[in-house]
């Protein structure tokens, strides 16, 4: 089987399990997707980020509540990066089989962490002044719930109280904590694009049927044009989430770059795309039954988590002066 | 090294050996004659090295796969080589229109003379037909073994230069709009042509009006069968423009280059128009490589070449405007641009102006929209206007 003939049977098995319910721990580490990125010798599928971000996709189509992103996102991509020892290769286990919930903090002590109160242990990244990071394990302990407006997402304010473990990066910890907030930021472009096409589709299929003035209002220009923009914003941003992942998978030196064009461009088109849903839905769109307005809710969530668009178009242009320098115009590039 | 590192490694010495260095400045306010003698003379020397045609089948002298294709376009805006403007209906158009719909003896007699320098020009638009090109009034009367041709086009691009004409005419008057047009080779050379330049907003004249007065074209001269010229229109343009693409979005690629070079990049607000800027571009030149990959697998989606001809035309015209802008009163003064550049030459306030030729031919932004919606997406169609 080709990798693209792999990630349509997953990306098939995922949109049937999810359209249904959202999967429990058990159930997740049951469908193989809690350990997709835990090598094989400890219980995992020894697969990449690559299929994660089809889970992730589909996740965000049908608005996904639950513990894969803290658990497989954040917790199994901490804990791949931490020096293996066999208290790590433990967890990495239990994690893959579905035995521990986990929850990571990448700022310390911060006030909006996944899946906080729920977790059987937290991980904190933390630095001593002066200091790299490292990460402390801790048995989850305090988290104060801090609900928010989307209501899929699970967020705490957590406070370290016992002294926990302390592990170690494996290699250079500022450039692994680097990666795991580009994991973090692509994730979550991977979310927006995934709920972004099922608002178009939803969108598109309302269009057809809703008549109003004698015919289906997906035959108005002011419609269908709109309906064409959202088919743009979503076109560019696959692209800049598949690039995002190939670079993430290939640990390409500009990663971080193609990570925070995907978030700032598809973070920001996602929210564009549902609001234009609940627009074109009308007042049907704006009712609590219509569950757009969970898409919508979900979308600005992603936009703001993980670097704003601002923020990631900050880190782009930290490039230019070094590019104005060196595009005079016969010097080649990339 | 990979064999596209490889590819990469050679085109970007040919580049260093053969782009003509300085040609900017002597092709800015050049005379026609200038103009026409430099590009036929770029186009036999990218001939040469076999980087004119890279997308024609390898039969008729092209064949590089999509992914040199693609590095060869980046090499050469990288590079800033002259772009082939003269010579682009002749290789994507004209080209497109034979692969796909001519006979064999329709591509012997003009592929290879397109690579020894015929010029095409594009006979489709009309007064009264512009977007709604079906609406089209130009007659071709069956007349022995031929047809006479009457009618007035409109933005023939290069016509007074060219030698040959794609040409959509009426075969049929009574049937519906699409059904009764056919699609013809016209030489410009027949008695009964006259070509006019029309002066375009930024003072420049390449687009031509054509009067067409009992013109006679030969009965092999007709491109599928008769009353089919629509869907040979369509069949051929629609996948080449997505091919023309490829090279568009790697010159804007440059273009942007240029502009953050132009930029004041201690402004926090110029920083931040720059990267949402790159991060379009990055998603447009993915897509063109994708659709271009998908069309040269034979599997690309309806509505593919619209979202880039759309989305390339609005980011340019919304580059080169904030080039405008950040050039400030100093860029108002640049009065000429380079001929033989594209609208991201750097000469922002024209290149800006000149933008308005990628939203409004080829099927205006407002077109693309609903070919996207309806083909795309499926919608459905607007009702017909009562008539």
């Amino acid at each position: 089987m080709t990798t693209d003939e792999l990630h349509d049977e997953l990306r098939t098995v995922a949109r049937q399990v999810l359209g249904k319910a959202d999967p429990d721990l058990a159930q997740l580490a049951a469908l193989g997707w809690l350990g997709l990125e835990v090598p094989e010798a400890l219980d995992g599928a020894g697969a990449s980020y690559a299929e994660v971000a089809v889970v992730l996709e589909e996740m965000g189509r049908a608005t996904t509540a639950g513990p894969y992103f803290a658990t497989a996102v954040l917790g199994a991509g901490t804990l791949g990066m931490l020096e293996p020892t066999s208290e790590r290769d433990d967890l990495l286990r239990r994690v893959a089989n579905g035995d521990c919930r986990l929850s990571v903090s990448l700022d310390g002590e911060s006030g909006l962490v996944a899946d906080a109160v729920q977790a059987d242990r937290l991980l904190v990244v933390a630095r001593d002044p002066g200091g790299g990071p490292f990460v402390v394990s801790v048995t989850a302990g305090d988290a104060e719930p801090r609900p928010v407006v989307d209501a899929t997402r699970d967020l705490a304010r957590v406070t370290i109280t016992d002294g926990g473990e302390r592990w170690r990066f494996a290699s250079d910890p500022d450039a692994a904590v680097r990666r795991l907030r580009d994991r973090a930021a692509v994730a979550l472009a991977c979310d927006s694009l995934g709920l972004s096409e099922a608002m178009l589709e939803a969108t598109v299929a309302y269009a057809g049927v809703r008549k109003q003035f004698g015919r289906a209002i997906g035959s108005f220009q002011a419609v269908k044009h709109a309906c064409a923009d959202m088919l743009v914003l979503v076109s560019l941003g696959r692209e800049l989430v598949r690039a995002a992942v190939e670079a993430l998978v290939a640990d390409d030196p500009d990663a971080s770059v193609a990570a925070s064009m995907a978030k700032a461009y598809v973070g920001g088109a996602a929210v564009d795309v549902a609001g234009k849903a609940m627009q074109l839905h009308g007042g049907v769109g704006y009712t609590w039954e219509s569950r757009v307005h969970t898409y919508l809710k979900r979308a600005t969530l992603n936009r703001a988590w993980f670097g704003s668009p601002a923020e990631h178009r900050r880190r782009i242009a930290a490039r230019y002066p070094s590019m104005a320098q060196g595009s005079d115009r016969s010097v080649s590039f990339p | 090294m990979t064999d596209l590192e490889d590819f990469r490694a050679s085109v970007r010495e040919w580049c260093r050996a053969h782009v003509p260095s300085g040609w900017r400045a002597a092709q800015t306010g050049a005379p026609d004659d200038d103009f026409l003698a430099f590009q036929q003379a770029w186009f036999q020397e990218l001939r040469s090295a076999g980087y004119a045609v890279p997308h024609w089948p390898a039969a008729w002298g092209g064949g590089l796969p999509v992914p040199e294709q693609a590095v060869l376009y980046q090499e050469l805006a990288a590079h800033d080589a002259p772009r082939l403007v003269l010579a682009f209906v002749a290789i994507h158009h004209a080209a497109s229109t034979l692969l796909g719909a001519g006979t064999d003896e329709q591509r012997r007699r003009h592929l290879p003379a397109i690579l020894d320098g015929e010029i095409w020009c594009q006979g489709f638009s009309e007064p009264e037909a512009g977007s709604d090109l079906a609406a089209l009034r130009t007659t071709a009367r069956r007349s022995g073994d031929g047809y006479v041709v009457n009618g007035q086009k409109l933005w023939a691009s290069w016509a007074l230069h060219a030698d040959w004409g794609l040409l959509l005419a009426r075969t049929d008057p009574e049937a519906l709009e699409r059904a009764g047009i056919s699609y013809f080779l016209l030489d410009m050379r027949t008695p009964g042509i006259d070509v006019r330049p029309i002066r375009q907003a930024t003072g420049e004249s390449h687009f031509c009006e054509m009067f067409l007065d009992d013109v006679v074209i030969p009965a092999t001269n007709l491109v599928g069968e008769e009353n089919a010229g629509w869907g040979v229109a369509q069949a051929t343009l629609g996948a080449e423009r997505g091919m023309t693409m490829l090279e568009l979005a790697e010159r804007l690629a440059t273009g942007f280059r240029w502009l953050v070079a132009a930029s004041p990049l201690d402004d926090p607000v110029v920083q931040d128009r720059l990267a949402g800027f790159e991060c379009e571009l990055a998603g447009l030149r993915a897509l063109c490589r994708n659709l271009v990959e998908r069309a040269d697998a034979g599997r690309a989606g309806p509505a593919d070449a619209s979202i880039v001809k759309l989305h390339y035309s609005e980011l340019l015209q919304r580059m080169t405007g904030f080039g405008a802008d950040v050039a400030g009163m100093e860029g108002q003064s640049v009065l000429a641009k380079p001929a033989s550049s594209g609208w991201e030459s750097g000469a922002w306030v024209l290149d800006f102006i000149g933008s308005w030729e990628w939203t409004i031919p080829g099927g205006t932004s407002e077109i693309q929209r609903t070919i996207i919606g309806e083909r795309g997406l499926g919608l459905p169609r607007e009702p017909a206007a009562a008539s």
